[in-house]
């Protein structure tokens, strides 16, 4: 026993002695989780980007690897440890900070990266020989679980680490992840889990996740906070002159001379823009109105090719460059000290998002890290506002975990099935061991074995159906080689959307593009894309073929994903804000923000048409246009709130008299335009706000709407309804190709109970509409004041709403009403 | 809905099927038979009760018409033979009316099997002044009428509304015929002013265009 102690201090010591000679002095939290680690727990570690996380972790794997070969004296077989982090953009910085120090404590210590940028050869390299540490993503562990003898590779794995856990919780690759941990538990005979994660609303339950809600793992283990504290200082970008201020879009440009003496007064700012698409803007905008920035500003963003990515992120480091415009692309990990000042473009979204991009700056401890807000729109001066008071009182969100992924469970046994087989009464407790199957029944785990056996169904004599056979003895295998390799392409593709490769004619890969934005283009039409103006040749297979165009305007490519919600810690700063807003807007001596004093035209100019609404009151505007007539709601709850609130409501009133609706909703309401008048007295009269027959109104909306159906495509492809093949890879599939959205319209049809199916609807739900938010936002509504104006024209407040292109419909008339009367206003 | 070309009778049904009056023709176009049992034996789990559906619906139209002849435009099957050719073979069994497959792109099993079950294969068919065939063709002096493109309508109206549907495709010298096929999509057409659109709706069939 004494002994074992004494180790475990030597070993200590050997980390110190090190940190010595780096002249760094260990963190309390590094030493905690080092402790920790090496008394062979499991854990939770929260600490920031740029805090030695990296070291906080690597530093006791690799002293355990050195006892071990002390102790042997043969190499054991196979990995010791892995690393896995959500962006491959990660793996190099990681691999960097965890060779510097094993080549110093023992040179023997071998690590290694395996992403989806990996050549074939290394891989097959790495396979013959495994470096005792590998970087990878969840992906690429899911690929190693589809290889044969997967269980001798990580036989002898002693440390699984998921680096930044928060960004994963949320997500189905979070789900990927417990499950891959679930069988590794098994197959590992003395594993330590830990994840590092950033400060998220849900720690607790955040470990809970990662190491099972019950059982041995949980119970073993600690959850290690790193208490540093870091200044934040939010800057709002504010012009001079407010009559520059746009009533909506989102794109900011007009605000683009006002960053450029940001930029040339600080070493190196990275500008975070909102989607790819205002990334492409920006930095096409910056290039043709300051050509002197050539060479010094660069691009960042995921469907780059990884070649430009990598040296962007190297010359970053280099203090190569003055500016980089990025998306999320750049939000995690990655440690670049150069980095002085960052430039948020529009809102963030989200506090936990903002801050940490805030983080990105200033990454030495103790300095202070300034975030400079451009407000796109006017009413983003009022987001700017709730920022700066976030980022003072550290509020940050939840990240709500998936319960009963069917998908990615049909997925993860397909890729048992794939790799050495299963036996469902050996990997059932093992699934029941998640978090996100924890309720996982007998019924529904009976029905996904059925599901990739015999398609879900009795087989029929017809039925040719193929996926996973049941061998003589029980074992669940896939034998056909063909059904094996298209599961292999389809398990990085959790990220849904089918992606193109852009190549020239000439050949030379440029990126990747989602299919959605090529389909609206015609050959000969030009775009904007890294950089380039380029024109489309044609479309063959999965590749996009272009040359160079020296055509100045240019198409942008619209990326999806760009649509994010406020979280409800937001939503509420932001109410707080605009009810200060609306009291402040009479005072003339008080002292007001600088965003308020911006926004001060604004506020008067909705005044004069409509009101503010003030804590106690609920505003509804009432309006007619061109388009048709427009009522607009204003809960201030966040944008997918607003979209079952709108969807809610338009079935509602759908039920008093034939009625279409499309309806459109933002982050501080919604609105439902028709081409009928809508009779605003009969909904106030009817108590539609009602809180009563919420669900059953909420599904039967759904089923009207498109929310469940769109969330239907991820669940499709992930499941393997949906084969859509793979960037760089021409799969001979046309006869396989089909679109989720007839998928959907089948099942609804003919088999609606189908569990997948189900799930578009419980994901709506839980992911997108928040039932809790919902409920407590019609509470609220209930107590509120209900004030209705009708409006001569749009105001201030519905502009930006209005003028939005995304839109839901719903409709209770008989289509071929509907069609008539479209003929009747054609002929007008 | 009931339409007149070079003094024929057609009737178009909501389904996308034409009858053809004066030559006692059911002209059906793009089935695309086969496709689901395709996707699910390469592992794509579409319900198989969608399989049925087709038949279902061909039997309703040579019930409400009685044909002498039943014409499929071509893209009778969507890919290689599958279990689903059992299915249309005893289909095949019970109609009385002749039955002619020009054959289209995705029609890939050897014209010897439908001929074996009694199916007449032909590359297109003259019929008067009429020529059939699966891809639309321009020929001086003959009126077209073909498949292949899924036609569909965009509809708009006021408050931002649309609706998109599959349709019945008239230019001034051919008849486009909508997919007849469960789980097929449509191609969005745009018409000119001389081209006459027809879409069909669940119960009928409108002209917009």
């Amino acid at each position: 026993m004494e002994n074992k102690l004494s180790t475990k201090k030597q070993l200590l010591t050997v980390a110190e002695d090190w940190f010595l000679e780096q002249e760094w002095k260990p963190f309390t939290f590094q030493k905690q989780t080092w402790k920790a680690f090496l008394s062979g727990k499991n854990g939770l570690l929260n600490a920031p980007t740029g805090s030695g996380k990296t070291y906080a972790l690597w530093v006791p794997i690799a002293l355990e690897i050195l006892k071990e070969k002390q102790k042997a004296k043969q190499k054991k077989k196979g990995l010791r440890a892995l690393w896995i982090t959500p962006l491959r953009a990660l793996s190099v910085e990681i691999s960097q900070a965890a060779t510097r120090f094993c080549q110093d404590i023992d040179p023997t210590i071998t690590v290694g990266i395996r992403t989806g940028d990996t050549s074939q050869k290394e891989r097959a390299a790495q396979k013959r020989n495994m470096p005792d540490l590998l970087i990878t993503t969840p992906e690429s562990l899911q690929l190693l679980l589809s290889s044969k003898k997967y269980d001798h590779l990580f036989h002898n794995l002693n440390a699984v680490v998921i680096d930044e856990w928060h960004e994963l919780l949320g997500t189905k690759r979070g789900v990927q992840m417990e499950l891959a941990l679930s069988r590794l538990k098994t197959v590992s005979k003395n594993l330590k889990i830990w994840g590092i994660s950033a400060t998220i609303g849900n720690l607790n339950q955040a470990k809970d996740v990662l190491l099972g809600p019950a059982g041995k793992s949980n119970e073993n283990s600690v959850l290690v906070k790193a208490k540093l504290k870091k200044k934040i200082q939010v800057e709002s970008i504010i012009p001079e002159k407010m009559e520059k201020f746009p009533w909506r879009g989102h794109l900011g440009l007009h605000l683009l001379d006002e960053v450029v003496p940001i930029i040339k007064k600080s070493k190196t700012t990275l500008i975070f823009t909102n989607t790819r698409s205002q990334c492409e803007l920006w930095f096409q905008k910056l290039m043709e109105k300051y050509p002197e920035f050539a060479g010094e500003v660069a691009m960042h963003h995921g469907s780059i090719n990884k070649e430009t990515r990598l040296w962007v992120e190297q010359a970053i480091r280099n203090e190569n460059l003055k500016a980089v415009v990025c998306t999320s692309s750049l939000d995690l990990g990655v440690d670049f000290a150069p980095v002085e000042t960052i430039i948020q473009i529009g809102g963030p979204k989200g506090v936990a998002r903002f801050l940490q991009r805030a983080g990105r700056s200033g990454h030495q401890p103790g300095k202070v890290s300034v975030i400079h807000f451009l407000p796109t729109h006017a009413m983003e001066l009022i987001e700017a506002a709730a920022l700066q008071k976030a980022a003072k009182n550290t509020v940050v969100e939840d990240r709500v975990p998936y319960l009963q992924s069917f998908d990615v469970l049909v997925q993860y046994l397909t890729t048992l099935a794939v790799s050495e087989g299963f036996y469902p009464q050996e990997i059932y407790p093992e699934i029941k061991s998640t978090f996100c199957f924890q309720a996982l029944t007998q019924k529904q785990w009976k029905w996904c074995l059925s599901f990739i056996t015999t398609g879900g169904e009795s087989l029929k004599t017809y039925d040719e159906y193929k996926k996973v056979e049941i061998e003589e003895d029980g074992k669940f295998k896939v034998n056909h080689r063909g059904i094996a390799m298209r599961h292999r392409l389809q398990i990085g593709t959790i990220v849904s959307d089918a992606v193109l490769s852009v190549k020239y004619i000439k050949g030379g890969y440029i990126g990747t593009i989602e299919e959605f934005f090529v389909s609206k283009l015609k050959p000969g039409d030009v775009f904007t894309f890294a950089g380039r103006n380029l024109e489309l040749v044609r479309i063959k297979g999965m590749q996009v073929q272009v040359r160079k165009s020296k055509q100045k305007t240019a198409k942008v490519p619209s990326w999806m994903g760009g649509r994010m919600t406020f979280s409800a810690q937001m939503s509420e700063l932001l109410r707080e804000e605009l009810y200060d807003a609306a009291e402040s807007v009479h005072q003339t001596n008080a002292k007001k923000s600088k965003e308020l004093k911006a926004l001060e035209p604004i506020l008067k100019r909705q005044l004069k048409e409509s009101i503010i609404p003030k804590q106690h009151q609920f505003l509804i505007e009432t309006f007619k246009t061109r388009e048709g007539y427009h009522a607009v709601f204003y809960p201030f709850e966040g944008r997918f709130v607003h979209e079952a609130l709108g969807s809610l409501l338009a079935y509602r009133i759908s039920l008093l008299s034939p009625i279409s609706f499309s309806i459109a909703f933002n982050d501080y309401g919604f609105e439902l335009l028709s081409d009928q008048e809508i009779d605003m007295q009969q909904v106030l009269d009817n108590n539609l706000f009602s809180a009563d027959f919420l669900m059953d109104d909420l599904y039967k909306s759904l089923n009207a709407t498109e929310m469940a159906r769109r969330k239907f495509r991820d669940i499709a492809v992930i499941a393997g309804l949906v084969f859509t093949g793979y960037p760089n890879k021409l799969v001979k599939s046309k006869h396989l190709q089909s679109s989720s959205q007839l998928l959907f319209d089948v099942f609804r049809d003919y088999e609606p109970h189908n569990l997948l199916f189900q799930q578009a609807f419980t994901e709506t739900f839980e992911h997108q509409l928040e039932e809790g938010r919902l409920r407590l936002a019609l509470e609220r509504i209930n107590h509120q004041n209900i004030i209705w104006k009708n409006c001569d024209k749009p105001t201030p407040f519905s502009f930006p709403i209005i003028t939005d292109r995304l839109r839901e419909k719903l409709s209770s008339e008989k289509l071929e009403d509907r069609i008539q009367r479209m003929l009747k206003q054609l002929e007008k | 809905m009931n339409i007149n070309i070079l003094h024929n009778h057609f009737h178009f049904t909501c389904h996308g099927v034409a009858y053809w009056e004066d030559q006692k023709a059911l002209l059906i176009a793009d089935v695309h038979l086969g496709k689901i049992s395709h996707f699910r034996k390469y592992g794509s789990a579409v319900p198989q009760s969608a399989i049925q559906k087709n038949f279902d619906r061909l039997d309703e139209a040579v019930k409400e018409f009685q044909p002498q002849k039943i014409i499929f435009l071509g893209d009778l099957f969507h890919s290689a033979l599958n279990m689903e050719w059992n299915l249309f073979e005893s289909w095949v069994k019970f109609q009385s009316a002749e039955i002619i497959l020009i054959t289209g792109n995705h029609d890939i099993i050897s014209p010897l099997r439908f001929e074996k079950i009694g199916v007449e294969v032909v590359p297109e068919l003259h019929m008067g002044r009429f020529r059939l065939t699966h891809h639309p063709e321009k020929k001086e002096g003959a009126f077209n009428i073909c498949g292949h493109i899924h036609p569909g309508y965009r509809l708009s109206g006021m408050g931002k509304q649309h609706l998109k549907l599959k349709c019945f495709f008239q230019s001034q010298n051919q008849l486009i015929l909508p997919a007849f096929g469960e789980f097929t999509g449509v191609y969005v057409m745009k018409p000119n002013e001389n081209e006459k659109v027809y879409v069909c709706t669940n119960t009928n069939v409108i002209q917009v265009a």
